[in-house]
């Protein structure tokens, strides 16, 4: 019942039996999920080259001894993961203020300890979502830049032109050429970009 | 402005002074001048006074004088009959004898010449007019004689000389009687310049001119020296002869210098140099009285603006106890005029009506002689609007020149702005003291939920998953598994025990801190702080211990903390307008149930009453619940923690309300064992 196939959930709080209490959690809910002891553990996975190419979501403990779950946050923010890793704090009462501020910065969501724990699980499998969506965006951005990289440099002027709208003629007085001619790079634009109309063109174009 | 009218003023005295200086000088000048006016003319009615009477001697001299000639004349028919020649002959020799007589002629009874006689001394006069020209004189002198039978003069007449000049003569004309009938006459010439030269001339002095001249003026003779002077003294007299009168005048001619007798001038300059002395004198010592005065004046000036520049307050009393002196800072202090403070009539309108008998004793023992303490005392004043503040009072006996005391100066500092800044400090300090503790607390609790939190999460986490795992049908789980997520919950259940056991454990370590403590030490330690707020409030302290109390066992800290709670409530329990009374009372005792044990040797009673509005129901019965508090600073943990800090003493804590208002709040506290005060000290 995964939401989405092949998603794995971090958990990094140093306190033992709350991990185990949450992969217990979590298997529950068939999600898998990789524990670490302390921030810096986490960070240390993130710095030795990993990539991550499947969904997944962090729940991250604010207060521990040594690297704060803050001080990892922020170095997730600079290195631009927060959005292929989504960020769920776990706070006590009094860390209110930081976790409301977090989320401002780009965490997912806070969660206060102790948690009513299925709806913390919802929130991971949204989180996951969001994971996901933004993996797959990834993705296809990826595949589009390779069809415009096969494009020759007349073609990219020519689709240029047509994203923003101007008929063929208007194209041909641009670029100095014929109409015909605009006419067939066009035909080939359609062709290698995998489309079958302007609007549709655009669309792709949009995310870049 | 006050220095520019001061100013102002003083040259006003000086042009005033200067306009007498003028008036003193002008006033002996015209001394003088009169003095030296009225000496003149006192000289000059001397020389008058001399000339007139040489006029009348002169006058009389000259009367004489021709009253003889005319009986020597008549002597000349003395005997009878007279021969002709014998008469010439007499006749010539008194012309000798008379120069002023120029001719004698013997006449009948009708004028006819019988026999003459011409002087010596002259050419004979009538010989170039004749003697006939005169006829008319000597006929009116004679009728006249005839008349009177008695010498009878002629009015005189001018008869030209040779070489132009004149002779004013006069004649004599004399009667000659036998038997009462005129037989003829004798006529004797009279030159009136003779007459002067030789009757008169010799007794005149120097400066001295005579001379005849007729009523009108006219000059008819003169005799006299040539004029040495400038200024003439005149006196004329009246000569009255039979027949003829006319006007003998003295002219006398005086020097101008001599017109001031020595003497007088003498006394006049030395008069003047003895008054220029003494205005000068004058001057100088007046001058120097001018600077002492100025110096003075600057002197009193400058004391004066130090008194009004003064922001402490004076004020000088007699022995009597009436204020005699007071600065304008004092009147300022006070808000009333100096009118209304000086005066034996006047009280001390500033002295707080509740308070005024105990000041009035105090007064009454400083009258005595008793003397204040140097360093001042504190007392409360209160203004005309009747707001009272606190003022240092500084007093001393006031010593006059004599070293007699003549009364006490006291010396008023308004301390209220010093108070309210330590009011200010403290309570700022009591804010921050509450901050840090309530951020401890914080900390504390923050603390403590995480230690919390973490069991009670894994607990949740572990029986969530359990439950999912149940429901889940379609993943059978293991009884195994299961089994172990029970173990863990009950294991984390255990281990949120042991955290609760350890907070539990940190507050019963402090019951190793008692010792021995006397209740007044315990209530020294909090009375600063307990009065500044207690002066704040306008509270009074009543303090009520019992005699030879025995110490009390007690954490001193924490018990300091549940008196300064209290004593804080119940101060601030009174801060309300209504309350008037405001006094707070702390009583200790020996508590009346004295349960005795093997470890408990005995109980004091700690009471603090205030005169509030008291404790409502409603409030009352959540006074002890933790975080109620019915202050808006409160934090509500204050009562709840009084109560477990003497609880944990084995005491108790209760209130009930106080006699005649307010509450009172009681606990108590076990008495030391002897082994502890020992150690103690």
């Amino acid at each position: 019942m995964q939401p989405v196939p092949n998603a794995s959930v971090f958990i990094v709080d140093d306190d033992a039996s709350v991990r185990a209490g949450l992969a217990w959690l979590l298997r529950s809910r068939h999600l898998p999920s990789q524990a670490f002891d302390s921030a810096e553990a986490f960070d240390q996975m993130l710095r030795s080259g990993y990539v991550q190419t499947q969904p997944c979501c962090l729940l991250l403990d604010v207060r521990m001894p040594g690297m704060s779950g803050l001080a990892l946050f922020e170095t997730m923010v600079q290195r631009g993961l927060t959005q292929v890793i989504p960020v769920i704090f776990l706070t006590g009462h009094a860390d209110l203020p930081t976790a409301v501020a977090a989320v401002k910065r780009g965490a997912f969501d806070f969660c206060e300890k102790p948690v009513s724990d299925n709806a913390l699980v919802d929130r991971i499998e949204q989180a996951i979502v969001q994971s996901d969506e933004f993996l797959k965006r990834q993705l296809q951005q990826e595949v589009v830049g390779r069809k415009i990289a096969d494009l020759t440099e007349r073609e990219r002027s020519v689709m240029r032109l047509v994203t923003e709208g101007l008929p063929n003629k208007l194209i041909a007085e641009q670029l100095d050429i014929s109409v015909r001619t605009v006419e067939v790079h066009r035909a080939r634009v359609f062709d290698k970009m995998d489309v079958k109309s302007a609007v549709e063109l655009a669309n792709l174009l949009q995310h870049r | 402005m006050r220095r520019a009218s001061l100013l102002d003023q003083r040259a006003t005295f000086g042009t005033r002074r200067w306009f007498l200086w003028a008036v003193l000088v002008v006033l002996v000048a015209a001394v003088l001048v009169m003095l030296v006016w009225l000496a003149g003319r006192y000289e000059e009615s001397q020389v008058q006074d001399r000339l007139d009477r040489d006029a009348t001697d002169a006058v009389s001299d000259l009367r004489s004088a021709l009253l003889r000639n005319v009986e020597s004349l008549q002597a000349l028919h003395s005997r009878n009959p007279v021969q002709q020649d014998r008469w010439v002959q007499d006749a010539a020799g008194l012309l000798h004898e008379h120069r002023e007589l120029l001719r004698m002629e013997w006449r009948d009874a009708k004028l006819v010449t019988l026999a003459q006689a011409n002087t010596v001394y002259r050419a004979p006069v009538f010989d170039r007019l004749g003697r006939n020209n005169a006829q008319s004189d000597v006929l009116l002198a004679c009728t006249n004689a005839r008349r009177a039978t008695g010498p009878a003069y002629s009015p005189s007449y001018f008869v030209p000389q040779n070489e132009g000049l004149g002779l004013e003569l006069m004649e004599l004309c004399l009667p000659l009687t036998v038997g009462g009938a005129v037989t003829g006459f004798l006529v004797a010439t009279y030159s009136l310049n003779d007459v002067l030269t030789e009757l008169i001339g010799k007794q005149l002095g120097r400066g001295q001119d005579v001379s005849f001249t007729e009523a009108d003026g006219t000059r008819l003779a003169f005799h006299g020296a040539s004029r040495r002077g400038n200024r003439a003294f005149t006196s004329s007299q009246l000569l009255d002869l039979p027949g003829f009168t006319m006007v003998l005048r003295l002219d006398s001619w005086r020097v101008t210098p001599d017109l001031f007798p020595n003497v007088l001038t003498a006394m006049v300059v030395a008069m003047t140099i003895a008054l220029a002395s003494v205005l000068v004198l004058l001057a100088r010592d007046m001058r120097k009285r001018q600077r002492a005065e100025q110096r003075l004046a600057e002197a009193l000036a400058f004391r004066k603006a130090m008194e009004d520049s003064l922001v402490t307050g004076l004020r000088a009393r007699d022995l009597h106890g009436h204020t005699t002196y007071v600065n304008p800072a004092f009147c300022q202090m006070v808000g009333f005029s100096a009118r209304e403070l000086l005066g034996p009539a006047a009280a001390a309108p500033y002295w707080p009506t509740e308070l005024a008998g105990e000041y009035q004793q105090r007064q009454a023992i400083r009258l005595q002689g008793n003397s204040p303490p140097r360093e001042g005392f504190e007392s409360v004043f209160m203004r005309k609007d009747g707001s009272r503040f606190p003022v240092l009072i500084i007093e001393a006996p006031l010593i006059d020149a004599y070293g007699v005391q003549t009364g006490w100066m006291s010396a008023f500092l308004d301390i209220s702005e010093q108070r309210r800044v330590e009011e200010m400090s403290r309570a700022s300090q009591e804010r921050l003291q509450a901050t840090a503790r309530l951020a401890t607390v914080g900390e504390m609790a923050s603390l403590l939920s995480h230690e919390l939190n973490q069991p009670l999460a894994a607990i949740s986490s572990y029986a969530t998953g359990t439950i999912n795992m149940l429901q889940d049908r379609t993943q059978p789980e293991s009884n195994l598994s299961l089994e172990e997520a029970m173990r863990h919950i009950a294991e984390q259940a255990q281990r949120a025990g042991r955290v609760i056991k350890s907070v539990h454990d940190f507050v019963r370590r402090r019951e190793h801190a008692r010792e021995a403590v006397g209740p007044r030490a315990l209530l020294d330690a909090i009375m600063p702080l307990v009065s500044l707020q207690a002066r704040k409030l306008g509270v009074r302290i009543e303090l009520r211990l019992e005699d030879y109390l025995p110490a009390a066992s007690c954490d001193r800290t924490m018990v300091e903390q549940v008196l300064l709670n209290l004593t804080r409530n119940a101060m601030q329990a009174m801060d309300q307008p209504t309350v008037v009374d405001r006094v707070l009372v702390v009583q200790v005792k020996r508590a009346a149930s004295n349960e005795r044990t093997s470890h408990i040797h005995g109980w004091l009673e700690f009471s603090v009453a205030d005169a509030g509005l008291g404790i409502t129901p409603e409030v009352a019965s959540k006074l002890f619940t933790p975080f109620f508090t019915t202050r808006s600073e409160g934090m509500g943990l204050g009562l709840s923690l009084c109560r477990t800090v003497i609880e944990q003493h084995g005491g108790f804590l209760e209130f009930g309300a106080n006699y005649p208002q307010g509450t009172v709040f009681r606990f108590t506290l076990p008495v030391a064992p002897a082994s502890q005060i020992a150690r103690t000290i």
